[in-house]
């Protein structure tokens, strides 16, 4: 008896001291080897000056469409492609804070003209042409024209005079004007704080795109198999839905770009961490699950950022009004905050993530990304750390007692209470988790269970919470988040996507302040949104979960590259190998 | 024969009307479409995606949405793609020669092998031999292609990288070379192989059992009496005869080596009409997804009539009418 139990302290004890070189590992290689004898002085510079020359394979999931115009792109897949041949003029910082990049500017007294110039004059496309404020106004006539098809109208839309031109009234967007190539200026309908951060500032190639019409650009030649930027590399060949060569591009107003070139490639996202581990791909961004295998793996370095997302259990408290355009709450089954407080504290975020996410998400506690610059600390808002007995103290407040006797709760009127819960399908995780998440609320008294007993598919998802279908009442999703903190578009009274109906006079007051004129101030719009986080968190229209990591495997071969919560691709001119 | 041609050929006309129902009712039955997948604050705003929606016609009513469609396919305008943003007739025709090379390939390996497994099998039965290949055609019949897939890749490329993991063609290859060519040969292997296992199974056993059974009938025995050599007895007399059932698969081959090819595809990352179809249905590319499947469904009708003609060519005894 005596023996065994030593022998299961013996090999916790081995467990924990294995666990703690595993820890120690991976801190020992960024700091530099004791330096070596002196025999071999040409090894060294080696792995830490930057060298010019190699390539690097930059992998990614799913098939890219090749809509290589930044006008039109829409998903991941190509916006990696174009961080390596476009920039923006307005650059974004790791704090999600805009700054100047290409572009400086100034702004008049009465906060609604904006004047842009050049920094440097001697940008080049791709093709030679020079880089001018012409290129920024034709992107921006382009997106405003009434033949484009793509979705970023609303980036433009707030220039003085895009409407009349997208409906064919005006020859011109009256709002923006050039006084020089380098000088440009855009005049907007009304003062807005976040004007910077939403207007559309990729340039497109005005010269070399002459004489395609805007219906025909989209599926242009110069698009899809010779699209042009003014990013470090340039595209050398595209082979659909497989990988594009690209190459370093000389003229790159940064200076020469370090690398070759650069392989972008598409890869089944099982076999990712085999490739890795052979150095067939040299960076990836890695699926969660995947953590364990990769970690493994000698000559991969891991990379965490916080994505920018997060996942949420909304509460149906509401219809969309499609006559009015407007969110209307009345459906009172979850409108008691008690019951909705009380539902976020038996959940045990913690737990979820270690369990379903390999820790790699952090629980947040509002709608903010959480390395942004308006995110609300901690201690402002109420965490809603686990904790079942406060739960259960909230329903009793509440009035959701155990009348019948059956260890589960009724509903103040003392009928059956069920919680319907609506979840997607598609990881292997989905369904322990949402098993979990039911059991969580069990455990508090609160009857759960599965919305016509089955998970969704993404699809049927959306269509049925979008449409408030009945049978619809708590729902687990998720949201991108941009990098301006506003939140407009999924919070305000008016806005489809406000799929939990929430309605509130103070939230929408606060959501119109921070875009306002005195929000052109940081600290002022900062205090708004932080006022704004903390209504969110003690009204809780929706349960937020977690904000996940986002990895990125890159081979240790691979330096100078710089990831952040926007992109795992940036200064791209800086990346060099070692070998 | 032609006759018969021609009257198989109207008969498959109201098939095709029933073909293009289904298959448009199936994919408008699919929840949600190709709007779905751009609700995203950061791309797109509801307005956006309701202005598509009209424009794509999505609000029309179904009969509507139905006539046009099925117009337009029947002249040769199967659409524009949502998600790719081109007519899907250049999309499809980007991917169908990849495709087009994957079955050819396939039927191939599937023939060749089956043909020289099956000849031993059956020349030699219940033997070691026999024994063998039936192990192996039980492999092959039981492992799921998907798998099948999986520890190809790993073995043939990650482990003994002979052969690449994904793809069509390598990085720099320059269209036209040799180097290009064969190339594409190396890429089209592993998948080939991996598509054309199952079948093989099924063949090498047809194969066999004919054989086996042509053995014991009277020209045989009379081709015996006559003092031919065995080998030549087998080599001529019987493959001929066994050979028209396999023949006739051909045309059966046609339609389901190119749907089979979806799974395939998409797990090498092998840019056909399989992993189109895969990528279009989850995203609800409506176009794409009913254009692909009429185009299958179209081939497999063309395949069984080729098949049917093949028999009489193959077999006189055989008549058509």
């Amino acid at each position: 008896m005596m023996k065994k139990n030593s022998g299961i302290v013996m090999s916790a004890f081995m467990a924990l001291s294995m666990a703690v070189v595993g820890c120690s590992q991976p801190s020992a290689s960024p700091t530099p080897a004791p330096a070596p004898a002196p025999t071999t002085p040409e090894v060294q510079p080696d792995n830490n000056t930057p060298k010019p020359g190699g390539t690097v394979t930059f992998a990614y999931r799913s098939p890219f469409k090749g809509l290589l115009e930044r006008a039109y792109y829409e998903g991941d897949d190509d916006d990696r492609i174009l961080r390596f041949t476009t920039e923006a003029l307005i650059g974004t910082g790791d704090d999600l804070k805009p700054f100047p990049y290409m572009v400086d500017w100034t702004v008049s007294d009465d906060k609604k003209t904006f004047t842009f110039t050049m920094k440097n004059k001697d940008i080049k496309w791709h093709n030679g042409d020079p880089l001018t404020m012409e290129d920024w106004k034709y992107a921006l006539e382009i997106i405003a024209h009434k033949d484009y098809e793509g979705s970023r109208y609303s980036n433009v839309e707030m220039i003085v005079g895009a409407d009349e031109y997208q409906k064919g009234t005006a020859k011109e967007i009256s709002g923006i004007k050039i006084t020089d190539p380098y000088t440009m200026s855009i005049t907007i309908k009304q003062p807005t704080a976040n004007f910077i951060a939403n207007v559309w500032s990729y340039p497109a190639p005005k010269k070399y795109y002459e004489g395609i019409a805007i219906k025909d650009l989209v599926n242009h030649p110069k698009v899809r198999q010779n699209p042009i930027g003014t990013g470090p590399f340039k595209v050398k060949k595209i082979q659909p839905g497989e990988f594009v060569e690209m190459e370093r591009f000389d003229d790159y107003w940064q200076g020469k770009p370090l690398l070759d070139g650069v392989v972008y490639k598409v890869i089944d996202g099982k076999m990712a961490a085999s490739l890795l581990k052979n150095g067939e791909i040299d960076m990836y961004t890695i699926q969660n699950s995947l953590y364990d295998d990769v970690a493994k793996i000698d000559n991969i370095d891991l990379i965490e950022v916080d994505e920018l997302a997060y996942t949420y259990i909304g509460f149906k408290m509401g219809h969309w009004d499609a006559e009015k355009k407007l969110n209307i709450m009345d459906r009172p089954k979850y409108s008691d905050k008690r019951l909705r407080q009380a539902m976020a504290y038996a959940i045990d975020r913690k737990a979820l993530a270690k369990a379903f996410e390999k820790n790699k998400a952090e629980p947040i506690h509002a709608p903010m990304p959480p390395v942004s610059w308006a995110k609300a600390p901690d201690s402002e808002l109420n965490t809603y750390d686990y904790n079942p007995e406060k739960a259960k103290q909230l329903l009793d407040e509440a009035g959701f007692k155990d009348v019948t006797g059956d260890g589960l709760r009724e509903d103040p009127q003392g009928k059956k209470f069920t919680i319907n819960y609506d979840a997607m399908s598609g990881t292997e995780v989905a369904e322990p988790r949402a098993q979990a998440i039911l059991q969580f609320w069990k455990e508090v008294g609160l009857d759960a269970k599965l919305n016509g007993g089955a998970l969704k598919e993404f699809n049927a998802f959306y269509d049925m919470v979008e449409k408030d279908e009945p049978s619809v009442e708590v729902f687990s999703a998720a949201w991108g988040l941009s990098a301006d903190p506003d939140p407009a578009g999924l919070f305000k009274a008016t806005d489809l996507w406000n799929y939990s109906r929430w309605v509130s006079e103070e939230s929408d007051k606060l959501i119109a302040e921070g875009v306002s004129e005195k929000a052109m101030d940081e600290a002022v719009r900062k205090d708004i949104y932080v006022k704004w986080q903390k209504l969110v968190n003690e009204e809780l229209p929706s349960i937020f979960l977690h904000s996940r990591k986002e990895i990125t495997a890159k081979n240790k071969r691979v330096q100078g590259t710089h990831v952040n919560s926007a992109s795992p691709i940036n200064d791209t001119h800086k990346w060099w190998v070692t070998k | 024969m032609v006759s018969f041609a021609i009257r198989r050929f109207l008969a498959m006309i109201p098939i095709l009307i029933l073909l293009s129902v289904t298959v448009f009712s199936l994919a408008k039955l699919m929840p949600g479409d190709a709007l779905t997948g751009k609700i995203d604050p950061n791309n797109a705003n509801p307005e956006y995606i309701a202005k598509m929606r009209e424009q794509l016609g999505y609000n029309d009513p179904v009969p509507v949405q139905y006539v046009k469609w099925v117009t337009g396919f029947f002249q040769g305008d199967m659409g524009d793609s949502f998600v790719h943003k081109m007519p899907v007739t250049q999309l499809i025709g980007e991917r169908i020669e990849n495709t087009v090379m994957l079955a050819l390939a396939s039927l191939l390996i599937t023939y060749v092998v089956a043909f020289i497994l099956g000849m031993i099998a059956g020349r030699w039965p219940y033997r070691w031999s026999d024994h063998l290949i039936l192990t192996f055609n039980y492999i092959g019949y039981a492992v799921p292609s998907f798998f099948a897939a999986i520890v190809c890749i790993y073995i043939f490329s990650i482990q003994l990288g002979w052969f690449p993991a994904s793809g069509s063609i390598s990085v720099g290859a320059q269209e036209g070379t040799l180097y290009y060519y064969l190339e594409r040969i190396k890429h089209t292997i592993l998948p080939a192989i991996v598509l054309g296992l199952f079948n093989t199974a099924a063949y090498t056993q047809f194969l066999r059992n004919d054989v086996i059974e042509n053995a014991s009938k009277d020209y045989v025995r009379t081709a015996m009496a006559k003092g031919t050599k065995t080998s030549a007895i087998y080599n001529k007399h019987i493959l001929r005869n066994s050979l028209i059932p396999m023949v006739t698969f051909i045309g059966l081959d046609i339609g389901t080596l190119l749907s089979g090819a979806v799974i395939t595809e998409t797990i090498f990352t092998y840019p056909g009409l399989g992993q189109l179809f895969i990528d279009s249905v989850s995203s609800r590319d409506y176009s794409v997804v009913m254009a692909i499947s009429m185009l299958l469904a179209i081939m497999s009708l063309v395949g069984n009539l080729i098949a049917d003609l093949l028999y009489s060519v193959v077999d006189p005894r055989i008549r058509l009418r």
